[in-house]
């Protein structure tokens, strides 16, 4: 395979696992947003809100920050 | 000493990637029969029903959760043992990390799946999407899960890059799957620095969402009030079974690897010694939350939570209690007590009966709570039928048939750890001796005496 395939691929990677994230924060959001509505248990549900949204951000950042770091030191 | 030195005198750790005998196609030919049977009894269950199943009301739950639990447990095995290896700067981690992270990414994956197939209809999942309430302890289950797969998948990737390198730099076949792997990895400084870095960080993140997941997981059943289930303790004492049956089955990789591949010079008694004294003393952690779990019920003598007690010591259950508690202590602590029997093979030995007591663990903390409910039903019956059984092998399949096409793509062991250890264990060894020592003592002294 050509290198610039493969370069293309490795892209591909990143936004797929930026497209992964945001879709599981996107969920959440949606669930926090169906227990404000019906009024119930909206504190435990923002908890949790808080802890997985910027976990999941910070998985996929430290992913593209190794992915970009590497392609960018290379000699 | 040059790099091209160091991969010869490795290379036995290539050995599984670029050799591949005809025992590995007859045990992939084999446990793809029994997955292909798993599937297609999983086909009949969706096609019939969870009415083939041993499930019946009360019990509505059976094989598939308690799979769920014990699969669930082993990937503490992983990155959990990993992380605290790592982070402890323990030297002997080095040919054990990389084993112990492909035991989680594998058996998360197994685990997560059991939930779906309880369902029955697999698109009953997609209500969670819709219709999911945070407020529950099964949607908790499910972010802490997903957190856990994503992190533990990033933290066995991210130590593999040099090693994936070292294969494309090798022109291993496929080329250019090493090629996509790799990025662009050639060993730099700085390219060095950005990976620590990075390790660094999840070996940190990793450990807490370890912790949450098995505690997660033991609220499903202790937020109820069930009882046998409503205990305060249910959080660690999973925690504690979790890293217990994780110690457990990763010894028995370790040692039926070593066998496979010839990775003796790597796989020493030194690091099976270390692993066990683990296990000896998850064992006994183990026995003292099952014996405060059972003491405190049998104290308060509530009704209700006596018939489950009684169920479990004397009733329908015993012989799995019983059996669970020889499996779970005393084998485990008998063989790894004593010198004598304290070998490669008695590790063995503990280690299969502390997988088979923990899987009846979660066999007997899941049935009879629900044989036994608080409402006026005549005590269940749960019989698991031939489906189950299936898809019980078909997960240990999927599981032995990862770990071998793991090993005929990566190596096992992390090379680029071993080289690293090579190149400056002993200084760092030195460095830190020195520094817990009370005299003065020479760094150079010490590493005279360690080479």
């Amino acid at each position: 395979m050509e290198k610039k395939s493969i370069f293309i691929l490795q892209i591909a990677s990143i936004v797929y696992i930026w497209i992964f994230v945001i879709a599981v924060d996107v969920w959440i959001l949606s669930l926090l947003n169906v227990a404000k509505k019906l009024n119930d248990a909206i504190n435990a549900s923002v908890a949790i809100g808080i802890l997985a949204i910027p976990l999941f951000i910070t998985i996929a950042g430290i992913l593209t920050y190794v992915f970009v770091g590497l392609q960018k030191n290379k000699v | 000493m040059q790099k091209n030195d160091l991969l010869e005198k490795d290379r036995d750790l290539f050995y599984s990637i670029e050799h591949t005998g005809p025992a590995f196609y007859w045990m992939v030919g084999l446990l793809m029969t029994i997955l292909a049977f798993a599937l297609f009894t999983y086909i009949i269950q969706i096609k019939f029903g969870l009415g083939i199943t041993g499930l019946a009301q009360p019990i509505s739950w059976g094989f598939y959760i308690v799979n769920f639990v014990f699969f669930i447990g082993i990937s503490h095995a992983g990155t959990l043992i990993s992380a605290i290896l790592r982070l402890s700067k323990a030297e002997w981690r080095r040919p054990i990390t990389r084993m112990a992270e492909v035991i989680t990414a594998i058996v998360l994956a197994i685990g997560g799946l059991h939930p779906i197939i309880d369902q029955g209809q697999p698109e009953r999942i997609l209500h969670l999407v819709t219709s999911g309430r945070l407020q529950s302890p099964l949607l908790w289950d499910v972010t802490s899960i997903t957190a856990y797969f994503a992190a533990s998948t990033v933290y066995l990737y991210l130590p593999l890059i040099p090693d994936i390198a070292i294969l494309r730099d090798r022109g291993t076949k496929p080329r250019w799957l090493y090629q996509f792997l790799s990025w662009g990895w050639q060993g730099t400084e700085r390219q060095k620095k950005i990976l620590e870095r990075a390790i660094n960080i999840l070996m940190v993140m990793v450990i807490p969402i370890a912790v949450s997941v098995h505690t997660v997981i033991s609220y499903i059943f202790a937020m109820t009030i069930q009882p046998g289930w409503h205990s305060t303790i249910f959080g660690p004492y999973f925690v504690a079974g979790a890293i217990f049956s994780g110690i457990a089955a990763l010894l028995i990789v370790m040692i039926a690897f070593r066998k496979v591949y010839h990775l003796e010079r790597y796989l020493k008694e030194i690091h099976f010694k270390y692993l066990s004294t683990l296990l000896l003393i998850m064992s006994l952690i183990w026995f003292y939350f099952t014996f405060s779990e059972y003491l405190t019920t049998f104290y308060g003598h509530e009704p209700d939570e006596m018939k489950v007690f009684f169920y479990k010591f004397t009733g329908d259950f015993s012989p799995y209690f019983w059996i669970m508690v020889i499996c779970n202590f005393i084998i485990p602590v008998g063989i790894l007590s004593n010198s004598k029997t304290r070998n490669i093979t008695g590790i063995f030995i503990a280690s299969v009966c502390v997988l088979i007591g923990m899987w009846l663990e979660r066999l007997i903390i899941v049935v009879p709570s629900l044989a036994n409910p608080r409402l006026e039903y005549p005590t269940g019956i749960y019989i698991p039928t031939l489906t189950e059984w299936a898809l019980f092998a078909g997960g240990v399949a999927v599981f032995i048939l990862g770990f071998l096409i793991f090993a005929k793509y990566f190596p096992l062991i992390s090379i680029w750890e071993i080289e690293e250890g090579r190149e400056t264990s002993i200084s760092e060894v030195a460095h830190r001796l020195s520094s817990y020592l009370p005299d003065d003592v020479e760094q150079d002294e010490i590493k005279k005496i360690l080479k």
